[in-house]
């Protein structure tokens, strides 16, 4: 407390006097004189040198308009080292911690300002960043946590929808991974229990469905790391928010969710079933009292109610299933042998969506809420078979006509071509 | 009873010349005789199209919006529209097989040669008519493969360089394949291309029974040294085997439409991405397959643009083979034309195989 104090003071000093210094934004108009670029990329200490050539590749500020001295402060006309690095002419080196905040939130928090450049982007990232577990550090005076440069990069700094940003969806995980995957770097961070932090939090997200489907599946809209932590104000979802977080995508699970008597029970919510960073495919085996099914955790035995509810819901879930797959293969046989489907299939499509719905139904844990479900869908599944019962009726009697034909075809040609012999020798 | 009928009709309209001709007519028997009954086939075959044809018409609506209900409803609810349809589809396929065969035995056998130049001038344009039915049919159902199908097909119809563009919104009734395709390809199908078949068929036949059945070259000029020519009467010693012939085909029908019956497949979304393998019937398989080999520019020239004028030189050469073959119309042999026409069979079934398989 004795330290943290004079600190926090002068962080606050810092960034009072970054936010105190005259703005020399000149957005979309290139530098009059770089004098900075000149020195620096003829360095041959890379420390130096680096910075400068990359800022002059690829550098989204440096393309809208941007220069060394907006971050850095310092004259960039002037010709000899002294001067341009004069204090009194802004000069700050490099903007670490606090520093880099306010010097970074001096444009981005600036609603006019950012109107110009991306008018849609937010301005509210400093003020998340004071509430993330990031920011509340750093004003403890922890200067090994992520600030800006830590995910955004300092020099060559992309769009976020540059495929090749560090915070693009795709890059996102190994960004965050970078710290929280290295044991040496989160070895100084505890639990509020004292337990060491976990550093298998990538490994285990690149388990998921979610990793598969951002990476293998291309879908962009699949969850990465700040889909649930948030990004500038990242925190872990506290407990009893889990399904909150999850629900943002999975809407309709986390509503029957409430609804359960799990709910109340549940500390982690939904990770309680499909765990938080490994969620894998879910499938129906998790439910019931089979050997891999999840319920048994807490449900044994036939008087649990639990145990009797899970294999009522699974048991319906099955019958259902077996129902499709025998239906599904009586109409495909007759697809096959040309008996038009169209309206069996459209029905067996119906089917699965009460599946589906009835997987859905199950998260509210009570069989009489999935039942129904099941019951519609079996009624639909038994509409097709009686329909296919009619198409294979159909196609016995086409054989049959087509055998008759045949046999009647077959006589005649038979009859012709005794004929055209009978007629053949009284020819010669 | 039948003899009351033509003794009925006789005494009003004298058939006597006709009875004359039937008794007359016969046909020569050789051992290349057997390439006599394609003619016949092909022609039994178009009549089962026209009969097929009819009876869909009574169901078959032609708009983008019910086109594909249609058949859906003819395949499902109709009775016998299942068979109908299937026949319909099959029976094209071995029309469009027969009149090819026929086309090169008389091609080989040198069928074309003087006197029977105007045979094969209707003949070659009754095979480019069926082309036309089957490219045009194609559409019809509506289907995803056939819309995508009809979308490369007309814009290789408009690669030709002079007038294609034209000739491309003339077929598709505006830039892209629509509703409005459909009724342009439903009239060419059931108005447009019928009525010019039934005159060059009614010509064809005309010129056939008028000019008698060509003999090959061999047996022509034995025949000129003296040796009497066989033959045997038309009616009934010919009629009766090529109405054998058209009993195996009906049967031959009758079980692909029962076994292989022919897919209807999606209705077609003109918003929906180009299926994979999308191809034309098999008949236009080594045409499609040889512009997809031609490359992009020849010599400065657009590759597509060359094959397009390539394949109608070939058509205007097949139109005018008989003035082109002198030494046929001589009576002597022509292996220049005999090479042509083994080149051009090659040709066909090779790339129309590697079409069929290439992806």
């Amino acid at each position: 407390m004795s330290t943290a104090l004079p600190l926090r003071v002068l962080f606050l000093v810092a960034a009072l006097a970054v936010i105190a210094t005259p703005r020399t934004v000149r957005a979309q108009t290139p530098p009059a004189a770089n004098a900075c670029r000149t020195c620096h990329a003829s360095l041959t200490d890379a420390r130096l040198a680096t910075p400068a050539n990359v800022f002059a590749q690829q550098d989204i500020h440096r393309e809208s308009g941007f220069g060394c001295v907006d971050c850095h402060g310092g004259d960039a006309t002037a010709a000899d080292k002294a001067r341009a690095h004069e204090a009194a002419r802004g000069f700050k080196g490099v903007p670490a911690g606090q520093v880099q905040i306010a010097t970074c939130a001096r444009c981005h928090s600036d609603a006019e300002l950012m109107r110009r450049f991306s008018p849609r982007q937010r301005v509210d990232q400093s003020a998340e960043y004071v509430t993330s577990v990031h920011g509340k550090r750093l004003a403890t005076g922890d200067t090994q946590v992520a600030t800006c440069a830590s995910c955004h990069g300092a020099h060559g700094i992309r769009l976020v929808k540059d495929a090749k940003s560090p915070v693009f969806p795709t890059n996102v995980a190994a960004t965050c991974g970078a710290c929280h995957a290295s044991q040496t770097h989160m070895a100084r961070y505890k639990l509020t229990n004292g337990s060491p932090l976990p550093t298998n939090q990538l490994a285990e997200y690149q388990r998921s469905v979610h990793y598969a489907a951002l990476t293998t599946g291309n879908d962009l809209s699949a969850p990465t790391c700040n889909d649930c932590h948030g990004n500038h104000g990242a925190a872990p979802p506290g407990i009893g928010s889990v399904a909150n977080v999850c629900g943002t995508c999975h809407a309709v699970f986390s509503q029957k969710f409430a609804t359960s008597v799990h709910q109340q029970i549940f500390d982690k919510g939904c990770v309680e079933c499909h765990s938080n960073h490994a969620v894998m495919k879910p499938s129906d085996e998790m439910l019931g009292t089979d050997a891999h099914a999840i319920c048994t955790t807490c449900h044994n035995g036939k008087d649990d109610k639990g145990a009797v509810a899970a294999d009522a819901m699974r048991g319906g879930i099955e019958r259902l299933k077996t129902a499709l797959d025998r239906s599904g293969a009586l109409v495909a046989r007759l697809r096959n042998a040309g008996i038009e489907t169209g309206a069996e299939e459209l029905a067996l499509g119906e089917a699965r969506v009460h599946l589906t719905l009835a997987r859905t139904e199950m998260h509210t844990f009570d069989p009489g809420h999935v039942e129904p479900v099941i019951a519609e869908g079996l009624k639909t599944v038994a509409n097709v078979e009686s329909a296919g019962a009619r198409g294979v009726a159909e196609l016995q009697y086409r054989r049959r006509g087509l055998a008759l034909s045949l046999g009647a075809i077959l006589l005649v040609v038979v009859a012709l071509a005794m004929k055209i012999r009978q007629l053949d020798r009284t020819l010669r | 009873m039948v003899q009351r009928v033509v003794d009925w009709v006789d005494e009003r309209v004298d058939l006597s010349g006709l009875r004359h001709f039937i008794a007359e007519k016969g046909v020569p028997v050789h051992t290349q005789k057997i390439w006599y009954y394609l003619g016949g086939m092909t022609m039994f075959l178009l009549a089962v199209q026209i009969f097929t044809g009819i009876l869909l018409l009574l169901y078959y609506r032609p708009s983008a919006t019910e086109a594909y209900e249609s058949v859906q409803f003819i395949v499902t609810r109709v009775p016998f529209g299942w068979l109908i349809r299937n026949i319909h589809s099959w029976s094209a396929n071995l029309l469009m097989a027969a009149a090819f065969a026929h086309f090169f035995s008389v091609f080989l056998l040198k069928s074309y040669r003087k006197p029977r130049e105007l045979t094969w001038l209707t003949g070659i344009l009754l095979l480019f008519l069926m082309l036309g039915f089957g490219f045009s049919g194609y559409l019809l159902p509506w289907n995803e493969v056939s819309f995508f199908a009809t979308k490369v097909g007309t814009g290789i119809a408009g690669a030709v360089p002079i007038g294609g563009k034209f000739f491309l919104r003339l077929l598709r009734g505006g830039d892209d394949v629509t509703g409005a395709t459909l009724s342009r390809f439903y009239g060419l199908h059931v108005a447009v291309l019928p009525a010019l078949t039934t005159v060059l068929v009614a010509v064809h036949l005309l010129l056939v029974q008028r000019q008698g059945m060509s003999v090959p070259l061999s047996v022509e000029r034995r025949v000129k040294a003296g040796e009497p020519l066989r033959q045997m009467p038309f009616f009934p010693h010919y009629v009766l085997r090529d109405v054998l012939t058209w009993y195996v085909a009906i049967a031959i029908v009758a079980a692909l439409a029962a076994f292989y019956p022919w897919e209807l497949g999606k209705k077609a979304d003109s918003f929906a991405a180009v299926p994979p393998g999308i191809r034309p019937e098999w008949y236009f398989l080594a045409m499609f397959h040889t512009l997809k080999l031609v490359p992009s520019h020849v010599l400065g020239f657009e590759g597509e643009h060359l094959g397009v004028v390539g394949f109608g030189i070939a058509a205007l050469f097949l139109v005018f083979v008989p003035f082109l073959d002198r030494r046929s119309n001589r009576g002597e042999n022509s292996p220049v034309f005999t090479v042509l026409a083994l080149l051009g069979l090659t040709y066909l079934v090779t790339f129309t195989i590697i079409g069929h398989y290439a992806r």
